[in-house]
């Protein structure tokens, strides 16, 4: 009577997370496990299950505990299948935890059990998931410093060609089963990883063959996805116009999908690529259109981007006003999100501001207007560098609550 | 000082002008990750099936 009770939560627990609720499917596998079970599998069912759950709900401690709990069971009741399962699992969340050397020998363990077991849907999957776990690695040590993709240390480009090679691998394996969805992520992934590494070209190519697949299964978010990536990729190779039409592209499905975040984030990059293109007009529209979205989400940090881009290009126009007022909101943003950098970026632009407008105002007082010149430009003295420093951390927020994607 | 003005506005404009730098902020989009997947209904509708083979082969046996 006790074990169908038990049976009989996690069942509901199950039906409830592929439903996509997570957090009721998580009250029901936790009830679950407070009856009990004399069945050791049923058990690593549901600590596999609790596992994943509170993954899809970012909650990675917990995630983390509970496959935990899976491994050490599949191990005990020497269930190999299960024990490789669990390694995967427990890999994927080392690696967003930040501890990717452990990840990596999990998802090493899942890899050699999956050969063993001549598993080839589990190798397939282990090396897309070491490939991820090998981009993070990379990613987390390039980001920490300012330098463009292509440009980096030796041990972040060891890292990125190991998840290439793994990207490629798992392809190989995929691509013999006809299995298209995985291919489209191992292509989404590779053409990231090409990306950073500065293979432009072969990022496009990539990201082209990622777009078909998308395209192929109606995916939309996956299309969407492609879109952007290949608009970043047209950007390095110096191809705004190509770029903007990605990102038009981009901007198109996420207004399709609704999601404000998304469309936020394709307003910026057009802005952007309307910047490089300098023409300052449509990239104040875009820009204009990220301020209303960042300021609907009560996302402060773009909305102090959305206003350091427009002071950026009304300056450029010549608006000195409306540059003024852009440069003075960033400030009030960048204090109030206690962003330093921003804050000092702001104090700097606004000071090239006054200069040029304490000028311009005062040109029917040659004698004023000299000594606010000097005054200035006493002012004036002050660390070029660190303007520059700060204008390449103006880093991005992801916007976007990752989706409970995938349950299966 | 009409001259110095515009002077200092076309370098102000040249400092703005945004370089590829700026582009650091463009997200990139990963792809989802993949988890592996258990389930009590697998272990569930295999203990079932296999009490089925049981059943059968038992009444194979008997008959």
């Amino acid at each position: 009577r006790m074990e169908a009770s038990c049976l009989e939560l996690a069942l509901e627990g199950e039906r409830l997370c592929k439903a996509g609720d997570c957090r009721a499917g998580v009250s029901f596998f936790e009830a679950a496990v407070q009856v009990g079970t004399e069945d050791l599998k049923t058990l690593s069912a549901i600590y596999s299950q609790l596992g994943n759950a509170y993954f899809y709900l970012h909650e990675y401690g917990k995630a983390l505990e509970y496959h935990h709990h899976d491994l050490t069971l599949a191990r005990t009741i020497g269930d190999l299948l299960g024990e490789a399962k669990a390694s995967g699992n427990l890999g994927n969340t080392l690696k967003v935890l930040g501890n990717f050397e452990e990840a990596i020998v999990c998802c090493q363990r899942h890899l050699d059990i999956s050969r063993e077991l001549n598993d080839k849907v589990g190798e397939a999957r282990a090396l897309y998931n070491l490939g991820n776990v090998y981009h993070s690695k990379g990613k987390k040590v390039a980001s920490a410093g300012t330098h463009d993709p292509g440009e980096l240390p030796d041990d972040v480009k060891n890292a990125l060609q190991k998840a290439a090679n793994y990207y490629e691998e798992n392809l190989a394996i995929v691509t013999e089963l006809g299995d298209r969805a995985a291919q489209g992520r191992a292509f989404g992934n590779l053409g990231n990883t090409h990306y950073l590494l500065g293979n432009f070209r072969s990022a496009v190519l990539a990201h082209e063959q990622r777009l078909l697949i998308a395209k192929e299964f109606g995916d939309w978010s996956a299309e969407r996805r492609a879109y952007s990536n290949l608009g970043n990729a047209y950007i390095f190779l110096g191809e705004f116009e190509t770029a903007s039409e990605y990102y038009k592209r981009t901007l198109q499905l996420a207004r399709q999908l609704k999601d404000r975040a998304v469309e936020a984030q394709a307003c910026y990059s057009l802005g952007n690529t309307y910047t490089l293109l300098q023409d300052y007009e449509k990239a104040i529209d875009y820009h204009l259109k990220h301020l209303v979205i960042a300021q609907e989400l009560n996302d402060k940090i773009g909305e102090g981007r959305a206003c350091w881009s427009l002071g950026n290009a009304y300056t450029a126009l010549g608006n000195h006003d409306q540059a003024m007022h852009f440069a003075e909101r960033h400030l009030e943003i960048s204090r109030e999100v206690g962003d330093r950098s921003g804050e000092l970026t702001a104090r700097l632009n606004l000071s090239d501001l006054q200069m040029v407008l304490g000028l311009s105002y005062s040109t029917n007082n040659s004698m004023l207007s000299e000594s606010q010149v000097v005054e200035n430009s006493l002012n004036g003295t002050r660390p070029r560098a660190g303007r520059r420093h700060s204008m390449e951390n103006m880093e991005l927020m992801k916007l976007t609550p990752e989706k409970v994607q995938n349950w299966n | 000082s009409q001259p110095l003005a515009g002077r200092q506005a076309a370098e102000l404009q040249s400092k703005v002008v945004p370089s590829k730098q700026i582009l650091h902020s463009d997200n990139m989009e990963m792809e989802p990750e993949t988890m592996e997947t258990k389930s009590v209904t697998d272990y569930f509708s295999k203990l079932h099936m296999g009490s089925l083979v049981y059943s059968c082969t038992s009444k194979r046996k008997s008959k």
